[in-house]
């Protein structure tokens, strides 16, 4: 009697300690790769626009945006010289107060540690990744940001290329961690910041040295500033928003005049010293404009990011 | 009896309340050594996926992301796949004129796990990681990676 009551006790602890054991697990599941996360006050605030309106839409523009070194490793096989001068100072960068400028910002220095990284800079490396570390702390995805390891390698290896590929990988997880936890609006922010950077660093690389391929890497934004535009105007509800859209509307009428011409053609498949198979469409596209529209181009994004980082 | 519960519970809270973090450094080896295979190749994005057995045609099979490509760039597009499911997986590049059933390319049409891309047109394109002939009898994971090669001038 005493032994089946004892086995009873004992058996009401052990699903008493499962039941706790589940529930942990459920809970802790909860941060996995398809549910969604605690959201935050202000986090919803931050983004119930976007949530009624169609968040996967969102999301999915937001995520097909370039990478932060794309444009750097555009101009850096241009052969065009490396100058600091281009970049956002951390001291101008250390100045933005709201989670607005800050995602922002966070986008901007992406752009400009993948300049630094593909010209090899380590010491102004190890100052832009202390800048980002700071708005990742303030933005609460910090523990995506790789800080440690990536100013070990920045500081004492000659491992650039991991440097590299692994800050890359840490602003795709600081972005797709905004995006998980309903805060949509901050990580359509990163990815203007870098757009707008990277079209900045292109037209002071032109306005240097006047190249071919800059100017059209300039002029040929006209589609994917389009697809900015509709991930803003999600957010056109929200003030600062507003403001900020208005500047990249304008310029968007300034690519009106671009004209981008489709010409057919046949496709070809080569392959190279490695037999890595080389695919290039023979359909392709011509880009018209002219010196004026360009240079009018080039002097907004350059007015639009100066006002960005002077918020 | 009743402390012990608590204490395992609590502990086992904090263990897996660290999963997302775990998980995203799992990611990121998996992600990383599939970039290093793209030789002087920089990384740009990856596509990560975890594909689930696809037995009929009513099952979900793979997943698809759209992806802005810029003109005059020469990208290059490498699929990994776990050890003895390299056959089982494609990955493609698409876009609206040339849809998924007649695409740009495929890990499949060119007969390897990664070809290049020169982008002709900026815009959106279109990348999944799929089971080949639209059927997987095993659950897998599978890793894509774009990356940059350089200016096509």
């Amino acid at each position: 009697m005493i032994v089946d009551s004892f086995f009873t006790i004992n058996s009401i602890m052990i699903k008493k300690l499962i039941f706790l054991f589940s529930l942990a697990i459920a809970l802790s599941s909860c941060g996995g790769d398809d549910d969604d996360e605690v959201i935050t006050a202000d986090d919803m605030q931050d983004d119930s626009r976007a949530v009624q309106i169609d968040p996967e839409k969102i999301n999915g523009l937001i995520e097909s945006f370039p990478s932060p070194i794309e444009m750097a490793a555009t101009i850096e096989d241009l052969k065009v010289p490396y100058s600091k001068k281009y970049l956002v100072p951390t001291e101008v960068a250390g100045d933005f107060d709201s989670n607005f400028e800050k995602a922002l910002g966070l986008g901007m220095l992406s752009a400009d540690l993948g300049y630094l990284n593909v010209y090899a800079r380590k010491n102004a490396i190890v100052e832009y990744l202390t800048s980002i570390k700071r708005m990742a702390d303030a933005l609460d995805v910090d523990q995506f940001f790789e800080f440690q390891t990536l100013k070990r390698l920045a500081t004492s290896s000659n491992d650039l290329d991991s440097l590299m590929t692994l800050s890359v990988m840490s602003y795709h997880d600081m972005d797709e961690h905004l995006r998980k936890t309903r805060r949509s609006s901050l990580s359509a922010l990163m990815i203007t910041g870098v757009w707008i950077e990277g079209q900045y660093l292109a037209c002071k690389v032109n306005q240097f040295k006047s190249d071919k391929s800059t100017e059209e890497i300039i002029a040929g934004q006209k589609e994917i500033l389009s697809g900015l535009l509709d991930v803003l105007t999600f957010f056109d509800d929200k003030p600062r928003f507003k403001t900020m859209n208005q500047q990249f509307k304008d310029l968007l009428k300034l690519y009106d005049k671009v004209e981008i011409k489709l010409i057919e053609g046949e496709d070809k498949i080569t392959y190279d010293q490695d037999s890595i198979p080389l695919i290039e469409p023979g359909e392709h596209t011509d880009i018209i404009y002219t010196e004026e529209d360009l240079k009018n181009i080039e002097n907004k994004i350059i007015q639009i990011r100066n006002n960005l980082i002077s918020l | 009896m009743k402390k012990i519960a608590i204490l395992i519970a609590v502990t086992s809270f904090f263990i897996f309340a660290s999963g997302e973090k775990a998980q995203a450094q799992c990611k990121q080896q998996r992600v990383y050594h599939c970039a290093r295979k793209g030789g002087n190749a920089i990384y740009l994005r990856d596509f990560n996926t975890k594909l689930k057995a696809v037995r009929s045609e009513r099952s979900i099979n793979g997943t698809k992301w759209p992806v802005v490509l810029n003109r005059g760039t020469r990208y290059r597009f490498i699929l990994c796949t776990p050890s003895g499911f390299g056959n089982d997986v494609k990955l493609t590049l698409f876009d609206s004129k040339h849809p998924e059933t007649r695409p740009w390319n495929s890990t499949e049409k060119s007969g390897g796990n990664m070809f290049d891309f020169i982008c002709k047109r900026s815009g959106v394109y279109y990348v999944s990681i799929r089971f080949k002939q639209g059927k997987g009898k095993r659950k897998t994971c599978a890793v894509g990676i774009l990356s940059f090669v350089g200016k096509n001038q």
